[in-house]
């Protein structure tokens, strides 16, 4: 089977400003593939490119199989797309958005009625047709979105930064529906820029000033990416700890990094380094509780990455 | 296509009912603003605060007052013995016009030789009653000029027979105001009320991020072109009639000529702006920035139609402007059909240009509208 989606040599420039620059990669069928990158790096404008609404300066994206330049008509019958915040109609109630997409879709109405009663089920909105969307919590609505966007049964379907501003169990819940949705057979291209959920995709791209960085899967990310080990340190004064031991030269540490309440420090041979650590917090009164080398998170590798 | 077209236009009622005020404001707006100028404009201008100061304080004089007065154009606010009261009342605005009458007006009036004189002092900041009052007290004067003539020549008033003009005023017979102004604003607000609602078809929905939903579902530019103008095509027609049944039976605004004719061209009118409206809209970022460029260019047709000055009077360059804008031909169609009873027999250049200018618009706006959707 063709791939779910293929870029070559994929450009966009306005003007002066190249907002991507020449992205390849392919997500498989049948896929969660992740695209990661921080806000401005080119998310954005390869969506949108991905779906026909701006045109490359350069380049191609094939989704489906089909080229998606001329083949706009086709790909919008075979392609879903959702973004958390304005997939929805506020002022519409849920029955009424759902009906407007199911009829943009051109569904009849017996297939109509039972998909949106589906959608209803998926979205677990039963009971509150006649609720206004904008009275829904951020939660419900992304899932409601997500409900509608399917609603005409795409193969395909990209979801742009589906769960900004959505506290983590609502999160959950959608990422579950997606998994659900993977394992019916759809794929799915997500922009996010949440680490924990990179972690859930299949395979990923980090792009940055749009240039892709990195991309495999999570755990290849991590293994070719990272020079170095992560090692976790809990002391009694983290943001003292961190200007000490950025101060200290000899060590040769890469990173020196809060995260939370930690304190972590990426170098090579990071095992050997931990006597030397020691000592020069002990020397400084920060007391250390706990020092472990641990597996480098998405985060550590994104932030690592981005310098 | 017509099943998604008609999904569109259902869900744009939707959005109508629960945005009630927007059309309401689209549908009664209109009616309030003429009710408020047909009221205002249904009568001539009368009772002008006049300030007379009387340094002669003769027969003569009291007269010259209560012609002034009979006029009906004046009401007489005081009389006042120094010239810094009217200096003041002028200045506040408190009175339109004042008239000083010289210590030997009496005087001069009797001699066989003698030249009167009279002072009158308008308030020009307010153009529109100080030419009402100029006129006036011209006919006052004029008729106090014959009076003083026929004295002078001693003849006796039989004999003397001057200049007797027969005035006769079409269509307007009374000259009443309302009957000019109504039909106009009625005209122009057919025209904002359409543009406004044809500007936010596609600024709401850039502004609210929803149109990128939209154009990524299955519709073509032209479905979601249609499925747009059809709220605005209803509710803009429907604001035609009310607007034409408040003219016509509360204001009196006769209808001469062909209902159907007017409804036809109203129509096509509607079409011209609507196209204009969707223009401004897909440029549009913001339903505040559509707002403005409505009031831009609606301000701006408002120039040119003829209704705040005659075209016939504008510079050469202003005239040819005047002649490209649809809102221009369309008052012109609108008040030969209701005040003169013209037909297509007389109207044609004016339908011409509007199906000119219309088909230009509309193919322009058409395409210019697609290219952006796509």
């Amino acid at each position: 089977m063709t791939p779910a989606i293929i870029t070559n040599n994929l450009t966009k420039r306005f003007g002066d400003f190249t907002a991507v620059n020449g992205i390849n990669f392919e997500a498989k069928r049948g896929e969660i593939f992740g695209f990661l990158g921080p806000n401005g790096s080119g998310k954005t404008t390869t969506i949108r490119m991905m779906l026909g609404l701006l045109a490359p300066s350069a380049g191609d994206v094939q989704a489906l199989g089909i080229s998606v330049k001329g083949n706009q008509a086709e790909l919008q019958q075979r392609v879903g797309y959702m973004s958390q915040r304005f997939s929805l109609y506020n002022d519409l109630t849920v029955q009424q958005n759902l009906q407007f997409y199911g009829a943009a879709y051109g569904l009849n109405n017996t297939d109509l009625k039972s998909r949106i009663q589906d959608a209803l089920v998926m979205a677990g909105l039963e009971g509150r047709e006649n609720a206004k969307t904008k009275d829904l919590s951020g939660g419900w609505r992304q899932r409601l979105a997500l409900s509608a966007a399917i609603l005409h049964r795409p193969e395909l379907i990209f979801l742009d930064e589906p769960t900004a501003g959505v506290d983590p169990i609502s999160r959950r819940a959608f990422w579950d529906l997606l998994y659900q949705l993977v394992a019916d057979g759809v794929s799915v291209f997500v922009t996010t820029h949440y680490m924990d959920e990179a972690e859930h995709c299949h395979r990923l791209a980090f792009i940055q000033r749009g240039n892709i960085i990195a991309r495999g899967t999570p755990a290849e990310i991590k293994k070719n990416m990272m020079q170095g080990q992560v090692l976790e340190i809990a002391s009694s004064d983290a943001v003292n700890t961190i200007k000490i031991l950025r101060a200290a030269e000899s060590l040769d540490l890469q990173e020196v990094e809060l995260y939370g309440s930690l304190v972590h420090v990426v170098a090579q041979n990071v095992e050997k380094k931990k006597k030397d650590i020691q000592k020069l917090l002990k020397k400084e009164k920060i007391q250390i509780e706990d020092m472990a080398v641990i597996e480098a998170s998405l985060e550590d590798v994104f932030i690592a990455s981005m310098k | 296509m017509l099943k998604r077209i008609l999904a569109l236009t259902k869900k744009e009622f939707i959005h109508l009912r629960n945005d009630w005020w927007l059309p309401a404001f689209m549908l009664f707006g209109g009616v309030l603003e003429l009710m408020a100028v047909g009221w205002a404009t249904a009568r001539p201008i009368s009772n002008l605060p006049l300030m007379v100061l009387d340094h002669d304080r003769s027969a003569a004089s009291r007269s010259l007052v209560i012609s002034l007065e009979n006029t009906e154009t004046f009401t007489l606010e005081a009389m006042v013995d120094d010239f810094q009261t009217i200096e003041d009342a002028l200045e506040r605005g408190q009175i339109s016009a004042a008239i000083i009458i010289p210590p030997d007006y009496a005087e001069e009036m009797a001699a066989s030789d003698g030249n009167p004189t009279l002072s009158m002092i308008l308030n020009g900041a307010e153009s529109v009653p100080a030419t009402a009052a100029l006129r006036a007290a011209e006919g006052v004067i004029a008729s106090l000029n014959e009076k003083l003539i026929i004295k002078r020549l001693k003849l006796s008033p039989d004999e003397f027979s001057g200049f007797a003009p027969r005035l006769r005023v079409w269509f307007n017979e009374a000259l009443s105001e309302a009957l000019y102004t109504t039909p106009a604003e009625m005209g122009l607000m057919l025209e904002f009320t359409t543009l406004l609602f044809a500007a936010l078809a596609f600024s709401r929905e850039r502004e609210l991020g929803t149109l990128e939903q939209l154009l990524v579902m299955p519709f073509s530019s032209l479905e979601i072109i249609i499925g747009k103008a059809i709220p605005v095509i209803v509710i803009a027609f429907t604001d035609f009639v009310l607007m034409l049944s408040m003219v016509h039976f509360v204001f009196k605004v006769p209808i001469r000529g062909s209902l159907p004719l007017l409804f036809i061209l109203a129509f096509g009118y509607l079409l011209v702006e609507l196209g204009k409206g969707m223009v401004l809209s897909v440029i549009s970022k913001s339903q505040m920035q559509a707002f403005l460029l409505v009031l831009l260019f609606g301000m701006t047709d408002f120039m040119f139609t003829g209704y705040a000055a005659p075209v016939e009077s504008m510079p050469q360059a202003l005239q040819f402007v005047a002649n490209i804008v649809p809102a221009h031909h369309w008052l012109e169609i609108l008040r030969g059909i209701l005040l003169k009873g013209a037909g297509m027999d007389v109207l044609w250049p004016h339908v011409a240009a509007l199906a000119v200018l219309g088909t230009f618009i509309m193919t322009f706006s058409l395409r210019f509208v697609r290219k952006a959707l796509d």
